[in-house]
């Protein structure tokens, strides 16, 4: 026990030591301060300058609207003022020629050419993928039809009015779970926790095969127990990895919570960082256990490569492991049918299940007794890949020379002593 | 304080390394395991440090199984390295805290030895800006900072100039001096001979020669004589079936018998212009090569 800690307190020191490590959680850190913080910038700085242009703030063009009558012009420019309330709109002078100079050299931004009350053009400069300007002037010119065509037929123009504007009172209610919320948590978590263990592995089998190609190996195994180790160094990378989200996600969240009344205009932040507790919980649990196990694995086959160059070549086909189960959770997410048969077996295999059942708990109803057992074989499995781990450990850092295959030295772990 | 190996056996897979090492060393004696490469030395080392265990035998430290832990082993590793990119203190207090101390008796324990191998100033540096030779120091205090009862030294002197061979020639001695027991092992037959009372052969997995090294030269066969004249072609000539040269020039004469020795001695020196001539006494290296050689 003393090892272990003697261990873990070095590798810790390592991390703190490690100036990539340090540096990037700074960064991270630093990157979601100006995010955070951005709408608290941004909207000081426009208040300053609030009198001074008061009169073009709020607009981001001209818009010209061209019609046959005067009549006409007027009303629709009324409408589509209304409607436009990020534009200057006005009723054209010019001619239609001049009005798409005017719109290509830049002066104005667009303009309507409404030519009946059913048929308009619109032009404009570059028509950007977002541009939703004709979604809007179908609406306002359908209403304008609509209105004409009610009174016509003998509505009284209140009326038709109260009628069109009618509102719908509705409320989704869900009795299992939100996955339009939930959707959110799933996706982050699975994308953080694949980061994490793709980074944190890769550092476990670096570490390793440093310490075997640089020969310290033959020292440490002379001086210590292989499976102090090999807990010693996952558990440090479990603290750092952890503790490097918990600064980021942290900071977000107090950044967050300082600038709250700025960020009320978006509700997918507010959504973000109103997690359910019990989520939360599922999350660390999931997270701690999946990034364990992957970690262990990724140690011992650290151990069975004598150079750092072997090194990607070793962890590939634990990647693509993990990989494909990141596809298999990732795809059957975003189908919206978490509760397939292969997801339903993924959820209690142990290399698969912090995952899929994570996904499964955020986006569907999982029966607390499937959550229980999930847990309960993959920390079986956690403390059971550490021991084979650490005897893989054992014998792999004495090897040198080509690199052993994994799957011969678990049987040789399991079958001769 | 006795250290014995009895009829240890490991095998890996299919592979017997060790059929059956017996051996015996005591403290205040410094003791050669010798053996060619892949003879089995590192498994022995390994074993006793509890590496991993043997298939059968024992290592017994006065009589009884030995407790690594409260009896503390030294190991400087033929293969050396530790961490390149790592302050020297901080993984000297590393391996000593690995070895059971605690930080304080560690640092002051590793003040004293990077004082006595005269490393004081590197102590903050970081070990890939040191010398082969001083990284090698830096080596050794991991073997000796804990104060380990059992000492494994496995080619101290490789890589070393001679002043700190010299150096580290009078710090083991010292050890030995406080009772330890010394276990080198080296292909650098001299200095075994210089250093050790004791040793043993291993070869093919076996232990083929095992004792006191004086005892051992004593007890080797008094058939060859060395003999240097100036008439070497001549006795070279009449003698072709006995006579071998050996490394610097001399002649080797392999007697028949040990009784004929005063006999042929006689008779060469009255017929030939004899500068010397003795009986062949084997140097530890004369005895390496025959027994490590023959028994492969």
């Amino acid at each position: 026990m003393k090892q272990f800690k003697t261990i873990l307190a070095f590798e810790l020191k390592n991390f703190i030591k490690n100036k990539t490590f340090v540096g990037v959680t700074l960064f991270l850190v630093a990157a979601l301060a100006i995010v955070m913080f951005f709408p608290r910038i941004t909207d000081a700085f426009s208040s300053d300058s609030d009198a001074d242009d008061s009169s073009i703030s709020g607009y981001s063009g001209v818009m010209l609207i061209l019609a046959d009558s005067d009549e006409d012009k007027i009303a629709y420019a009324n409408a589509f003022g209304a409607a436009f309330t990020d534009y200057d709109v006005h009723v054209a002078t010019e001619s239609l020629d001049a009005v798409k100079d005017k719109i290509t050299s830049g002066e104005i931004e667009c303009a309507f050419h409404i030519e009946s009350p059913t048929k308009y053009t619109y032009y404009v400069g570059n028509f950007s993928m977002y541009d939703e300007n004709y979604l809007i002037a179908n609406e306002v010119m359908q209403s304008i039809y609509r209105l004409d065509q009610m009174t016509e037929h003998g509505i009284a123009i209140d009326d038709a009015a109260e009628i069109l504007a009618t509102p719908i009172e509705f409320e989704n209610v869900s009795l299992g779970v939100d996955q339009m919320q939930n959707f959110f948590y799933a996706y982050i978590m699975i994308f953080a926790l694949y980061i994490v263990i793709l980074l944190y592995g890769q550092m476990v089998t670096m570490n390793v095969a440093t310490e075997k190609s640089s020969r310290a190996m033959e020292l440490l195994i002379t001086s210590a127990n292989p499976t102090s180790m090999m807990f010693g160094k996952v558990i440090a990378s479990c603290i750092a990895g952890l503790s490097q989200l918990i600064a980021v996600f942290g900071s977000a969240l107090l950044f967050y919570n300082l600038n709250r009344e700025y960020w009320t205009d978006f509700e997918m932040a507010e959504m973000f960082f109103d997690i359910p507790p019990e989520l939360l919980v599922f999350m660390l649990i999931f997270f701690l256990l999946g990034f364990l196990i992957y970690a262990f694995l990724f140690g011992a086959v650290g151990s069975t490569v004598s150079k750092l160059e072997e090194v990607n070549t070793a962890v590939s086909p634990l990647m693509m492991t993990f990989v494909f189960v990141f596809i298999i959770c990732m795809t059957s997410m975003s189908s919206g049918n978490v509760d397939s048969t292969l997801m339903k077996v993924c959820s209690f295999v142990p290399f698969t299940s912090p995952m899929a059942m994570f996904t499964r708990i955020a986006l569907s109803t999982v029966p607390v007794h499937e959550i229980v057992i999930s847990i309960v074989i993959l920390a079986a499995s956690v403390f059971g890949v550490g021991v084979l781990a650490a005897k893989i450990y054992r014998l792999g850092v004495l090897m040198y020379g080509n690199p052993p295959k994994l799957t011969k030295l678990i049987k040789q772990v399991l079958f001769k002593k | 304080m006795v250290l014995e190996f009895r009829n240890i056996q490991k095998s890996f897979g299919e592979k017997e390394v060790l059929k059956g090492i017996s051996f015996t060393t005591e403290g205040k004696k410094a003791f050669g395991l010798l053996g060619r490469n892949g003879a089995g030395k590192t498994t022995a080392i390994r074993i006793l440090m509890g590496v991993f265990p043997a298939n059968s035998g024992e290592v017994l430290l006065d009589g009884k199984p030995i407790d690594r832990a409260s009896v503390g082993i030294g190991y400087l590793p033929e293969e050396r390295g530790l961490y390149p990119k790592k302050k020297i203190i901080d993984q000297l207090v590393y391996f000593a805290e690995l070895k059971g101390m605690n930080r304080k008796d560690a640092e002051k324990s590793i003040d004293y030895w990077l004082s006595r191998l005269e490393m004081s100033e590197y102590k903050n540096k970081s070990l890939d800006t040191l010398s082969k030779g001083n990284q090698q120091k830096i080596q050794l205090v991991t073997a000796l900072a804990h104060g380990p009862q059992i000492i494994i030294l496995d080619e101290p002197f490789s890589g070393l100039d001679p002043v700190n061979a010299m150096l580290l020639k009078s710090v083991v001695k010292e050890e030995i001096s406080k009772g330890k027991i010394v276990i080198f092992s080296s292909h650098q037959m001299s200095y075994i001979e210089e250093f050790c009372d004791r040793i043993a052969i291993i070869n093919g997995g076996k232990t083929v020669l095992h004792g006191d090294l004086a005892e051992i030269k004593r007890n080797c066969p008094r058939n060859k004589l060395v003999i240097r004249s100036v008439d070497a072609d001549a006795i070279m000539k009449k003698y072709e079936s006995r006579c071998s040269l050996g490394e610097n020039g001399e002649i080797l004469f392999r007697l028949d018998d040990e009784s004929e020795k005063s006999g042929v001695m006689n008779a060469l020196v009255s017929e030939y212009d004899v500068d010397e001539i003795k009986v062949f006494e084997p140097s530890l290296n004369d005895i390496f090569v025959e027994y490590a050689e023959e028994q492969m």
